[in-house]
């Protein structure tokens, strides 16, 4: 889910006073507050929705009675999914992945991109290239189970946090914030005695909250998904991200039914269990994002615009 | 500043080219000089292993197997099923879980990556052709003299012609398949047996039948579509898969789900393309004529299977395609809020084809990694999936578990019944433990395959006389086996992908009256372009290689 924020016009109060007195002005906001609107209705129809079946029977849903109100309203199915052991066991899983991985993703990406905002490094055009390359290319699906297995990060932590530690999308916008930074203020902290961690330290991080903040919600929403890694490189279901035991459960339920499949396999998983366990899956990344938000747009923008 | 300059970038290519080239071996599946010789593989194997013998290995053994876990019962290592196994042979299982909905990825890539566990169960064929040429997996047909359970049941059940059916090009096969004694048909269609009642109609027996009901339906409800099916997300077919199943086996076609682009023809002794066959245009014109006549909701083929049972559980339509699970699970239970409202799956319609029934009797099997074969316990692994898999001890253990635990009574005198407190699929629905989540009997990884009446014993009466009905049918042979080469199965899956796409939307624009059937020639012409002929022809001479090697 990307944010959205529509923020007022910065000027003297005169200025403001006379843009907004503009007949243009006030089709504009009338337009961008329909549109807005709707961008709004369509995101949050299937989350309320979602949230409606969670608590509705299963025959309510399966007879399509559940739309935006809970149809026989009941908190069964929360109670069923809430105490089975795996589903907390992958939970706790999926946060402490989520925290691991965001914090080793944030300290490589920060020193790989400050690295790269200095002009004068020697061999930048390669360190860069190098980050661009992956970008473009992978090493594909079985050499890279074969790397992580060979390193013996198979069944650990590390199989997760490791490989995607850092988004070269990420760094390359923070690269470019880095950039964006006068160079007068490094300049005097030289002077002032302070080394190059000491200047990215006491200097560069504190100035650069916004697309540090950006980052740990980039970074931390797409641990929080991630689900393939985990997959791939975990064996034992007591190490897996609630992702992965969210995927069984939705994917299993519709890919059951093939001609000749045993009937195990077509084993429906109910409807409003399958809503139960998305909407706890969500609302822990989705309380996190209001509090992120204000410094998402000036993050990225920052970034962005360098001049 | 350096530069990745472009002469840079050949030298390094061609580097990495070279190094992948030195690191490919050539491998000849199946041609193992050492196969025969187990001297040294015999660790923790019975001397004398046979039908009716419980296996016990010898010493404490540990092999590693792939796990599918089942959302409805997710893998759990401590299961009465595990503990029991290893009281009863000795044999410790260290799973590798994967869940279901990603499975055969992962199948794909341990393999690939030549870390595979010993046992990879749940392989559905013809999965295990991608692993043959690579030599990842064994050619188990090597050795069967080591699993004397799985020799029987094919010599006893007659399934040799099943089995023929997993041959690859050299002759041998590398799937353990599971085997049913009889073909097994679950999937037919579910009529609303109240609907029919008040309207005095009979439970239909034929296709024919189908149809008259449908129009005294449509009749009675004309704003309604008196069917509206589902399955329509499942490849291979252009949708409404399992109807077209069922449908053009009446017609002694393949089409849906178990399109395959070949069929036997009996009469001229070869394949011919499916897709083109005289009775797949009949099959199709049948199906025209519903959708025309308002009987067939042309949605059928293209909506959500939610949005079929919605329509079903709120009376907008009274036919859906069914299997015993889907009855049970979603259409009785969503009609539970219907005063008055019953379902049931009727007997698959007869069609021109006569009361015949055609299908393999082969359920999904197990892949033994090639690594394992140079484990000195490989024998006694063997015998272990032997007892497991093919025994009659090992069925009934692996399905309902312990005699005076889990279950009490006998299948084959149809004694059998659930204990008491153990509940599964609508069976004993008052016991308060599940079988498969509290004990981890009847999981689809060990529990598929063996006679009719331990697979009667999992039914309800109704589904019981569903199976009864077409046990009493003739079954059609299976046709004969045509292996095809690494090279032509490459060609024909080229061909194949433009030709399935192309048959599935025809058949659709036939179907819903969007081309007209007086344009049928026109469309064969247009698959011959699409190489159809040369792909029978590929299939016809791979039959005849076959024939001439192996007989």
């Amino acid at each position: 889910m990307v944010a959205t924020e529509s923020r007022p016009v910065h000027g003297t109060p005169a200025v403001r006073a006379k843009i907004s007195a503009g007949r243009g002005n006030r089709t504009f906001r009338i337009v961008n507050g329909v549109v807005l609107t709707c961008v709004l209705v369509v995101t949050l129809y299937p989350f309320v929705n979602l949230l409606a079946q969670s608590f509705s029977s299963e025959q309510a849903i399966a007879g399509g009675h559940v739309n935006l109100i809970p149809h026989g309203f009941n908190v069964t199915t929360y109670r069923t999914v809430m105490s089975d052991p795996t589903f907390w066991v992958n939970y706790r899983n999926t946060v402490l992945y989520t925290v691991v991985a965001t914090a080793i993703a944030m300290v490589l990406t920060t020193c790989y991109a400050y690295v790269l905002s200095k002009k004068h490094l020697r061999g930048r055009g390669f360190l860069i290239g190098v980050a661009l390359f992956t970008m473009f290319f992978n090493g594909g699906l079985i050499p890279n189970y074969v790397l992580v297995n060979d390193l013996g990060l198979r069944n650990s932590l590390w199989a997760i946090v490791l490989p995607n530690a850092i988004s070269v999308f990420n760094l390359l916008v923070m690269k470019a914030f880095f950039e964006s930074m006068p160079s007068d203020l490094e300049e005097a902290a030289v002077i002032d005695g302070l080394t190059t961690y000491g200047i990215l330290l006491r200097i560069v991080l504190p100035l650069s909250k916004a697309v540090l903040a950006t980052m740990v919600l980039f970074y931390a929403v797409s641990f929080w998904n991630s689900w393939f890694s985990a997959f791939l490189y975990l064996d034992h279901n007591n190490l897996f991200p609630v992702t992965v035991y969210l995927r069984n459960l939705i994917a299993g339920a519709t890919t059951g039914a093939n001609e000749g499949a045993s009937s195990d396999t077509a084993l429906q998983v109910a409807a409003n269990i399958q809503a139960v366990t998305i909407v706890l899956t969500v609302v822990p990344i989705l309380t996190v994002y209001p509090f992120v938000q204000r410094y998402f747009v000036s993050g990225v923008l920052l970034g962005a615009v360098k001049g | 500043m350096d530069r990745f300059t472009r002469r840079r970038f050949l030298a390094a290519t061609g580097g990495i080219t070279a190094l992948a080239v030195a690191g490919c071996t050539t491998h000849t599946p199946g041609s193992d000089p050492d196969a025969g010789n187990l001297s040294g593989n015999k660790a923790g194997a019975m001397d004398k292993f046979a039908v009716g013998d419980q296996f016990k290995a010898t010493q404490p053994l540990d092999f590693s197997i792939m796990m599918l876990s089942n959302p409805s019962y997710p893998y759990n290592a401590h299961w009465p099923f595990f503990t029991d196994l290893q009281k009863m042979t000795n044999v410790n299982l260290t799973a590798t879980v994967v869940p279901l909905s990603d499975y055969n990825q992962k199948v794909g890539v341990v393999l690939g990556a030549g870390d595979a566990p010993m046992i990879i169960p749940k392989t559905y064929h013809p999965a295990e052709q991608a692993f043959v040429s690579s030599g990842a997996i064994l050619p188990v047909s090597d050795y069967l003299d080591l699993m004397p359970n799985f020799t029987a049941s094919v010599n006893k059940w007659h399934l040799q012609g099943d089995i023929d059916q997993l041959r690859q090009a050299d002759g041998k096969f590398y799937l353990l398949s599971g085997l049913h004694q009889d073909v097994w048909l679950d999937y037919s269609i579910a009529v609303r047996t109240d609907i029919l009642q008040q309207h005095g109609l009979a439970l239909p027996r034929t296709w024919d039948d189908v149809t008259s009901t449908l129009r005294a339906l449509k009749a009675a409800f004309p704003g309604k579509y008196p069917m509206s099916d589902r399955w329509s997300s499942t490849p291979p077919g252009p949708g409404a898969n399992s109807l077209l199943a069922i449908l053009s086996a009446a017609y002694n076609t393949q089409a849906g789900w178990n399109y395959q682009h070949t069929t036997w023809d009996q009469r001229s002794n070869r394949f011919v393309y499916t897709g083109a066959m005289d009775q797949y245009r009949q099959m199709c014109e049948f199906l025209h004529g519903w959708v025309a006549d308002g009987l067939l909701d042309p949605e059928s083929f293209t909506q959500s299977d939610t949005q079929a049972e919605q329509k079903f559980a709120n009376s907008d339509s009274f036919v859906i395609s069914a299997n015993a699970q889907e009855l049970v699970n979603t259409y009785q239970k969503d009609l539970a809020g219907t005063p008055g409202a019953t379902v049931r799956k009727i007997a698959v319609p007869i069609g021109p084809a006569g009361a015949v029934k055609v299908g393999s009797r082969l359920e999904n099997g197990i892949m033994i990694s090639s690594s394992a074969r140079k484990s000195k316990n490989f024998v006694a692994m063997m015998q272990f999936i032997d007892w497991l898999w093919y025994s009659d001890a090992g069925h009934l253990f692996a399905k309902w578990g312990v005699p005076g635990v889990t279950y009490t009574g006998d299948v084959n005198k149809g004694t059998f019944q659930l204990a008491p407190n153990v509940t599964w699929a609508g069976l004993n629905p008052t016991g308060k433990q599940n079988l498969q989540v509290t004990y981890g009997f009847f999981n689809g990884v060990f529990a598929y395959g063996g006679s009719t009446a331990l697979l009667n014993s999992q039914f309800p009466p109704e589904e019981v006389d569903f199976q009864k009905a077409m046990d009493a049918r003739r079954t059609l042979p299976l046709p004969p086996p045509a292996p095809l080469n690494a090279q032509d199965q490459q060609q024909t899956t080229l061909w194949g992908t433009t030709l399935l796409d192309y048959v599935n939307q025809q058949t659709l624009r036939f179907i819903l009256g969007k081309r007209p059937l007086s344009e049928w020639d026109t469309y064969v012409s247009e698959l011959k372009a699409k190489n159809s002929d040369r792909y029978v022809d590929i299939v016809n001479k791979a039959h005849q290689t076959f024939q001439q090697k192996h007989g």
